[in-house]
């Protein structure tokens, strides 16, 4: 942890302190505030885009539990967040049971299949355990678009969230759900990472075999980190059916699942304002580009061939994965830290 | 019987090319061990360029093979050179998603220059079915068996006694020790991507002449990893040997299957066969069983 200079611990707790300082705290109230207020002056459109933002972040975070720090790579990250979904789904529109029961059901849910699919990790890892996800991914699919209790391949009716009684009809109302759900498992993942389940993540990533050998139980963390990155998953798949209405197993496809891997590289792994970086970056591009820019250029250009739309997105995050991979491997969070230090040691560097 | 008949044949010629595709994925593996996530868009995009070359432009076929092959030596030499070379030595992570990264650039590519997406190939094959006992097959799975064992017979005469061949196996077994030698490592791996793309484009060319070309090649290339799987990642033969085994299990999986299942049950035969593999033995038929040490 790096301080202002002059800044010195005495007691464990301000040794393991998120907020140090005075700046610390302003810096945070500051933010608290600023997100908070945030449906007064943003519309109904830039709000749907932040609750948009803070679903993919609930996955996002999930997946950097599981591959940052645990370093297991799961490519079929969308597959997961369709279980969630449709669990939630099918108990609050089939069975009509209430939506905090379905928001938990698809978060057990979600885990209990990435347990099943994450069994393999114990024996095998890096492409071994990539294909086996794809193949998760596609299995998955391939179940809800053929069950009948799904709704299939004509999809599934969601109502809308209600607790208590209280419905979260509006947009804004949407985003406080999401904004505090996001909010507890960025805390969760944070403080998880620094107790002994987040170092014997941390452990295994960097060496299995020595991990096992230091007396970490590789079975256990391994299945414990599937089950917490999906988990977290079917919680932001939950909360995904509830606030678009409308679920079909087109919207969880493979390239979803690259692209949450796309967000949390380009984020940067392991860390805990990795996923936010990335999230935000990755989706505000693709609204940019697919609201503004994209219809902009089809206007100014028109002798543009027709798959102009559709295929520059594709086009361009792969890219933006590829470039990152090579230019800044370890990710917006890099920068961020760089940031933070010249700001500290201003103007003496050294 | 005939049914049965029929499955067979369809299902080893559709392991054939699963097999070659395969061989595409061991080949780049087996010299930089980079695992190649973007073989189902490399085989998407060339049958596509195949079709532009014969169906868009009109060239004749003796033109437009020739093409292919150049088009996909040079896709194969820019992803090893702009993608994969700065990248060497970088945890295995790092390789696959950027090979991830490649397979989403080529899919929007391919969105971009051909946005209809579902198309058929002109035919490259004669019309008439052909008798095969009692069975009645189209002739283009014959010749799809008979172009892959033609492929397979080049392969291993390459590596048995080419010299960029054995410089392959060489790499693949110490690349420390061949650079010693005086083997321009990076060369290999330029080469043996190259070698690669074409072999996935013969795989999707004749793929698509069956199936037509839609975005399903792309899930094709990836059931080419179940049969990397099962016959293990580092195995020539493996792959020979199971991507007959995983056509075998598709079609018949598929023909009697599908009356006690959902429908399209054989497009996911090959997956489970992929977890099955990693549950009971995760280093396929004839994968060489690492052992680490700390």
């Amino acid at each position: 942890m790096s301080l202002p200079s002059g800044t010195r611990n005495y007691t464990y707790a301000q040794d393991m302190a998120i907020l140090r300082t005075k700046t610390h705290w302003a810096l945070f109230i500051g933010f608290l505030v600023l997100l908070l207020t945030a449906p007064l002056y943003l519309g109904n459109y830039w709000l749907g885009v932040a609750n948009l933002i803070g679903i993919t972040l609930i996955a996002a975070i999930g997946l950097n539990l599981l591959i940052g720090y645990c370093g297991q790579l799961s490519i079929g990250h969308a597959g997961f967040i369709a279980v969630g979904a449709y669990t939630s789904a099918v108990l609050t529109n089939r069975l009509e049971l209430p939506f905090l029961v379905g928001l938990i059901c698809a978060g057990l849910m979600a885990g209990l299949i990435g347990l099943i699919f994450g069994l393999p990790s114990v024996r095998v890892k890096g492409f071994y355990l990539a294909i086996t996800t794809i193949a998760a991914q596609f299995i998955i699919i391939w179940v809800i678009n053929h069950w009948s209790i799904t709704g299939g391949f004509v999809g599934i009716k969601v109502p809308y969230a209600s607790i208590a009684g209280f419905e979260f009809r509006s947009e804004t109302s949407q985003f406080y759900l999401i904004v505090s759900i996001a909010a507890i498992c960025t805390f969760f993942a944070k403080n998880l990472a620094r107790t002994r389940v987040g170092r014997a993540f941390i452990a295994i990533r960097d060496n299995d075999l020595a991990a096992e050998v230091m007396g970490i139980n590789l079975l256990y963390y391994k299945l414990l980190a599937f089950f917490i990155g999906c988990f977290m998953a079917g919680i932001a798949g939950s909360l995904l059916a509830h606030w678009i209405g409308f679920l079909n197993a087109e919207q969880f496809s493979l390239t979803e699942s690259i692209l949450y891997i796309g967000m949390i590289i380009i984020g940067g792994l392991g860390t805990t304002i990795g996923p936010i970086f990335g999230v935000v970056f990755i989706r505000l591009l693709q609204q940019i580009l697919t609201v503004e820019i994209v219809p902009f250029l089809e206007r100014t250009f028109t002798m543009l061939p027709a798959g102009f739309a559709t295929g520059v997105t594709p086009m361009l995050f792969g890219l933006v994965i590829i470039l990152f991979l090579i230019l800044e491997p370890r990710g917006l969070a890099h920068r961020w830290a760089l940031f933070k230090s010249a700001y500290r040691l201003w103007p003496f560097s050294y | 019987m005939a049914e049965l008949l029929q499955y067979l044949i369809t299902g080893i010629s559709v392991g054939m090319v699963y097999a070659l595709i395969a061989l595409g994925f061991a080949l780049i593996w087996k010299s930089s061990s980079v695992a190649n996530l973007a073989l189902g868009q490399i085989v998407l995009i060339s049958s596509w360029f195949t079709y532009a070359m014969l169906a868009q432009a009109q060239f004749p076929v003796w033109l437009a093979f020739p093409l292919v092959i150049l088009f996909a030596l040079g896709l194969g030499w820019t992803i090893e050179r702009f993608a994969l070379r700065p990248l060497i030595a970088q945890p295995i992570l790092a390789l696959i998603t950027v090979t991830l990264g490649i397979g989403y650039f080529i899919e929007g590519v391919v969105t971009f220059i051909w946005p209809w997406s579902v198309d058929a190939l002109p035919r490259l094959f004669p019309r008439e079915v052909a008798h095969i006992g009692p069975a009645v097959i189209s002739q283009e799975y014959i010749w799809v068996v008979g172009i892959c064992l033609v492929v397979f017979a080049l392969l291993t005469l390459f590596f048995r006694h080419h010299k960029m061949g054995i410089a392959m196996r060489a790499t693949a077994d110490d690349q420390m020790a061949v650079q010693a030698c005086g083997i321009p490592v990076t060369t290999v791996f330029s080469r043996s991507w190259m070698f690669a793309c074409v072999v996935a484009a013969i795989g999707g060319i004749l793929i698509a002449s069956i199936g037509g070309i839609t975005h399903g090649l792309v899930q094709t290339g990836l059931k080419a990893f179940s049969v990397v799987i099962l016959g293990g990642l580092d195995s020539f033969l493996g792959a020979v040997v199971a991507g007959p085994i995983i056509g075998l299990c598709e079609s018949l999986g598929g023909g009697y299957l599908t009356p006690y299942l959902w429908a399209g049950v054989k497009d996911i035969i090959p997956f489970v066969i992929i977890i099955i593999v990693m549950v009971i033995k995760p280093y396929g038929l004839f994968g060489e069983v690492r052992i680490e040490r700390i």
